[in-house]
């Protein structure tokens, strides 16, 4: 029984070591510090910062933070006392984060913040921000052309708890609102997922069947929302908005069933905040605060161009 | 005659009595909820529910749990995809099998009934709470589906796979039909057969069961081996449905699964309940979901309502139980 237990536990060691160790090298390490590694854009954002890291000749590896502020402080303390020498972080609070970055910055462990803001100017070293808010005011102008100012939408926002959700719906309502005879019959979450929205606007068009458009928080709802409306067949009467340019809207704008989209550029962002990280190191201590990298609307008349 | 509250029948069918006034206070709110669209609507969108939760069912009435059902439907369903639009290459060996649509089906389900069979195993080896073995499957099994998916999503599987999630054979949805198969099976399991009494007798009281010579590990090993299957099924028909497998597709699943359970009437203690009742609390949450959407009720107190009808469901359990 003890031989059976001790081997047991031999297991679990090789098992949790065998699966990190690694040589030691004289490289600066970089950590890649992602919200969540649950969702295909986010592995997207934190695969190439990494990998742009390695091309700069660094070692990098990248942590989950499971959408939650406290496992990001987790594992800030644990990136801190196992020597990393600077952070490519992805934050998963704008304000929950700020004491994480702040911790690293009294290490003196530079932070460079992608993709979401953090409401602190004295925190990161620099922050690479997609500007949801913009991105979603042109979608909003796009909204407002299709539909020539007049008509029932509906609304399928993101987790409702996710400060992008509220960016992308703010942006888009600050065009939109302007003009009295689009109405909004109906504002549901679809938590940024596919099956949900086309399950909710099913259920919507059993109560507004003569919708003119639906504007989804993300990508993936906007094809739940195409799958809905075209079980229900009406992919041709009710135009859809997505927001992330994913692949599969990207060929569905190019079919002509999906209006637009907003094209975020995780590739860009990842790229910049390595190419920083690597300046860093060389000696420049000046950087930008922050850093918008412009969100471009796709719809028929530029698709080509993806 | 006088009709109280603690008649029989109508302690008896009390979740049925439940789900009517929750249809007539939704139908007299907004004059869409009654339309056969709409209930076939309901209907498909809680079949992935129903077949995850009458697999919990048996696992409850064991006074068991099983927290991993939503990462095994997405570790089955992400292979399911996975061997449908790519098959299976063996580099090594110059080896390439492809799959039919009912070959990956299967694959899926065989799968999923080893990822139950080993909770199981865990279970009754070493006899880890089951709430503990299957919290560690929950994780294990959803890491898994990111390491095959790598993250993205696996789409267009074809039009024949397609058609099991939207198609119609004799006017009702394909889903449904596959979830009023899965609960005919499991009532007739728990109905007819000595493997359903046993699995009473071992929620009842396990020593009891023991010593009068069930074999409880058995039973267990099959009914976390049922449950894992049964994951598979909802993970089959979520896929089919959205033509595309999502890495984090049956997310939080096990919650509307185990809501449904108890909502019916099956108590956690185990023992008691029934497969009927699960499907009328799958209902329940069903209609509840489409209600609030209907009358476009705000996303955040969708949330709370629904907290608080779970919590009358228990609570009403709990005072017939005293009273008998």
């Amino acid at each position: 029984m003890k031989i059976k237990h001790l081997s047991l536990m031999l297991l679990t060691l090789v098992l949790v070591f065998g699966c990190s160790s690694k040589e030691k090298s004289e490289k600066p390490k970089i950590a890649v510090v992602v919200s969540t590694l649950n969702n295909p854009w986010f592995v997207m954002l934190a695969e190439s910062a990494a990998e742009n890291a390695k091309k700069l000749g660094y070692e990098a590896k990248i942590f989950d933070s499971q959408n939650n502020p406290a496992i990001e402080s987790d594992n800030f303390e644990n990136l801190i006392s196992s020597g990393y020498d600077a952070i490519l972080l992805n934050p998963t609070d704008s304000d929950g984060s700020i004491s994480n970055i702040l911790k690293a910055k009294t290490a003196g462990i530079p932070v460079f913040c992608m993709d979401r803001e953090v409401n602190a100017d004295d925190a990161a070293t620099s922050q690479i921000l997609s500007d949801n808010y913009s991105g979603c005011v042109s979608i909003g102008i796009e909204f407002v052309k299709e539909l020539k100012e007049k008509g029932k939408y509906v609304e399928i926002l993101g987790l409702v708890g996710d400060n992008n959700t509220w960016a992308r719906s703010g942006g888009f309502h600050s065009v939109v609102d302007k003009f009295p005879n689009l109405k909004m019959v109906a504002q549901q979450s679809g938590d940024f997922d596919r099956n949900k929205a086309m399950e909710v606007l099913e259920t919507i068009l059993q109560a507004n069947p003569d919708i003119d458009g639906v504007f989804c928080g993300n990508d993936a709802m906007a094809m739940g929302a195409f799958q809905a409306l075209q079980a229900a067949g009406k992919e041709t009467k009710v135009k859809i908005f997505g927001f992330d340019g994913a692949g599969d809207v990207i060929e569905k704008i190019r079919e002509k069933k999906i209006i637009a989209t907003g094209m975020q550029f995780p590739k860009v962002m990842a790229q910049t905040a390595a190419q920083y990280a690597d300046e860093y190191f060389k000696g420049r201590k000046v950087f930008p605060q922050r850093v918008p990298v412009e969100v471009e609307l796709v719809n028929a008349a530029n698709i080509k161009d993806y | 005659m006088t009709i109280s509250l603690n008649h029989p029948i109508i302690k008896k069918s009390q979740s049925l009595i439940a789900l009517f006034l929750l249809c007539l206070f939704i139908s007299l709110l907004s004059d869409k909820f009654m339309t056969s669209t709409n209930l076939w609507n309901v209907l498909r969108q809680i079949s992935v529910n129903v077949c995850i939760s009458v697999g919990m069912t048996l696992v409850v009435l064991m006074a068991g749990i099983d927290l991993s059902v939503g990462s095994v439907l997405g570790l089955t369903a992400a292979i399911c995809a996975g061997l449908l639009k790519s098959g299976l290459s063996f580099e090594s060996m110059d080896l390439f099998v492809g799959f039919s649509v009912l070959g990956a089906i299967l694959a899926a389900i065989l799968i999923g009934m080893a990822l139950g069979l080993f909770n199981g195993w865990v279970i009754t080896k070493f006899a880890i709470p089951p709430f503990v073995a299957t919290l560690a499957m929950l994780t294990i099994a959803r890491g898994l589906t990111m390491l095959y998916t790598e993250g993205i999503p696996i789409s267009n599987l074809g039009p024949e796979f397609e058609f099991i999630g939207s198609g119609w054979i004799l006017g009702i949805p394909v889903p449904v039909w596959i979830s009023l198969f899965m609960v005919l099976i499991v009532v007739f399991l728990t109905k007819k057969t000595t493997f359903g009494r046993y699995i009473y007798a071992i929620g009842g009281n396990e020593k009891a069961a023991f010593l009068s010579g069930i074999s409880i590990n058995k039973i267990k090993l099959a009914v976390y081996g049922i449950a894992g299957m049964m994951a598979a099924v909802g993970g089959v028909l979520v896929t089919s449905r959205l033509n595309s497998a999502q890495p984090n597709a049956g997310m939080s699943y096990e919650l509307d699964s185990i809501a449904a359970v108890v909502i019916g009437g099956t108590s956690l203690s185990g023992g008691v309940g029934t497969v009927a009742g699960t499907v009328i609390g799958a209902i329940i949450i069903g209609v509840l979901n489409n209600g609030l959407v209907l009358l476009d009720v705000s996303p955040f107190w969708q949330q709370v309502v629904k907290g608080i009808v779970i919590l009358l469901a228990v609570i009403i359990d709990k005072m017939n139980q005293k009273n008998k």
